[in-house]
């Protein structure tokens, strides 16, 4: 019996977590669409804040909190489809390649491989993320007030978590799709329900049904995106102006701590369990 | 020897069933694998050979036993420190060098790239892309990627297809020894001749079946 028969050893988990999380940031990062999404985000947010100030400056206002709506709506709906569509074309393309039957001969335990892809993917959507809000901090550095640098760190911390669940959701998807193409269409379709379509469908129903602050908030963490949004708001304006009587019901019920407690809570649940559901599939499902 | 052998095999594998729906691919496959020695599979196209690796290898889940060194493969991801697999068909990323993707592996196994026991030339530059290679040279380092580590069991799915006529005898050359000096092989091809003097035994499937499981001659004289 030859030594290797009878002494195994393998390396820890977190040493296999790293290995994948390298391996998909380097994949993700040397992708020409990850370099394309990073340029048209850069773009898109140096536009959004340029414009933003024009606007400002217009008004004879000063400072550029206010102006960040245009920024805030780029930050929480862009990233979204970034990560989804990312996650969505990880374990699938893997599994189309014939690399994931080699990585499950592998012994790495398929948390590990679940674990170090969503954080291999996470870290190429914040690369991405932040090149983008370093390009336009630096645009907005000249006007901008101590204040308005908090606004956008609020603007960019709630980006970078929405991009995350996002990222967690896509990989579900992926673990769940036949096909790539299937995958990037229910991620596409994903993003839209979230982005758009919760919305739409609010605003079918409101004339019929008269949501209180408590329900209202319930449909909010129900949507990552919407909790993103309010979140930043939220970090921006803590006495909760800026969200109208809900910011206030909010201020006044959970206090700001409390409530962005609740939506940061609920946005790690958002990203906890898909990453759980892309697990238990390649743990269970053939490869 | 030949008493040690048959009181352990490296691999057993009992009553193995594979479905997909009410599509039964593998029915009761039962067979060892002895140490130090090399098993063909064949059978036509749709057989059950690629699956039957693939059950082994991890990615396909099933029903029955397969042990290795006695221990279930299916219970902790350890025991596949023990095996090596090369799938039948894998697209590695373009973007990544040669070199990147053996370490990638290497690193998950455990395993030195340096230790690598390759006939000199066999890979091509390990400092260019993937992307750059033909279907032969991506075959090569898939084939080095499952010997990452001298797992003691290799499970290779027509591990020659892509590979010229040097590159098969170095390879062959390579797993013979490999053979001496303690590892075993499981090789699914459905053309056994093209697996020359290399396999002592091959076992046919038939329609997800052990059709017949016998000695193998080969072609021994090299003719």
């Amino acid at each position: 019996m030859t030594d290797n028969v009878d002494t195994p050893t393998v390396p820890t988990t977190w040493q296999d977590i790293r290995t994948i999380a390298g391996w998909e940031l380097r994949g993700a990062i040397r992708s020409r669409w990850v370099l394309g999404t990073a340029i048209a985000f850069a773009a898109a947010a140096v536009l959004v804040s340029l414009l933003g100030l024009r606007s400002l400056r217009e008004l004879g206002l000063s400072g550029v909190g206010p102006g960040s709506a245009g920024l805030l709506n780029l930050a929480v709906l862009f990233p979204p489809l970034i990560g989804l569509l990312l996650g969505a074309n990880s374990i699938v393309n893997a599994r189309e390649r014939g690399v994931l039957a080699m990585i499950a001969a592998q012994p790495v335990s398929r948390f590990a491989y679940a674990a170090g892809v969503f954080l291999g993917l996470s870290a190429a959507v914040w690369t991405t993320l932040l090149i983008g809000f370093s390009l336009a901090a630096v645009v907005v550095a000249g006007p901008a007030q101590v204040r308005d640098l908090g606004a956008l760190l609020s603007i960019a911390g709630a980006s970078l978590l929405v991009a995350t669940v996002a990222v967690a959701l896509g990989m579900a998807i992926s673990a769940l799709s036949a096909s790539r193409t299937q995958a990037a269409s229910f991620a596409t379709a994903v993003w839209f329900v979230l982005a758009l379509g919760m919305d739409l469908a609010l605003a079918g129903v409101a004339s019929s049904i008269r949501l209180g602050p408590g329900a209202l908030m319930a449909v909010i963490l129900l949507n990552p995106v919407e909790a993103a949004r309010v979140l930043a708001l939220l970090a921006a304006s803590p006495d909760g102006g800026t969200l109208g009587p809900f910011g206030a019901y909010l201020v006044n019920t959970y206090s700001v701590g409390g409530a962005a407690a609740i939506l940061i809570s609920a946005m790690a649940a958002w990203a906890i369990v898909p990453v759980m559901v892309a697990w238990w599939v390649v743990s269970r499902r053939d490869i | 020897m030949a008493e040690d052998k048959a009181a352990a095999p490296l691999l057993a594998v009992e009553d193995l069933v594979k479905s997909y729906g009410k599509n039964q691919v593998l029915s009761g496959v039962t067979f060892s694998v002895e140490k130090e020695s090399i098993v063909a599979l064949a059978g036509s196209n749709g057989s059950g050979k690629s699956t039957l690796l693939r059950c082994l290898s991890g990615a396909l889940q099933f029903q029955g036993t397969a042990k290795l060194v006695g221990r279930d493969l299916r219970t902790r991801p350890a025991i596949r420190r023990l095996l090596g697999y090369l799938p039948q068909q894998v697209t590695l990323p373009e973007s990544v060098t040669a070199y990147e993707a053996l370490l990638f592996f290497a690193r998950l196994r455990g395993a030195d790239v340096d230790e690598l026991i390759l006939p000199d030339g066999f890979l091509p530059d390990l400092n260019a892309r993937v992307g750059t290679f033909s279907g032969g040279q991506r075959q090569r380092v898939a084939i080095a990627i499952s010997l990452l580590g001298r797992p003691p069991l290799l499970l290779l799915d027509e591990p020659v297809a892509n590979l010229d006529e040097r590159g098969r005898e170095e390879f062959w050359k390579t797993l013979t020894e490999l053979r001496d000096s303690g590892t075993s092989a499981l090789i699914a091809s459905p053309s056994p001749g093209d697996l020359g003097a290399a396999p002592d035994r091959i076992i046919t499937l038939a329609d997800g079946e052990i059709e017949s499981d016998e000695s193998w001659a080969g072609d021994k004289s090299g003719d």
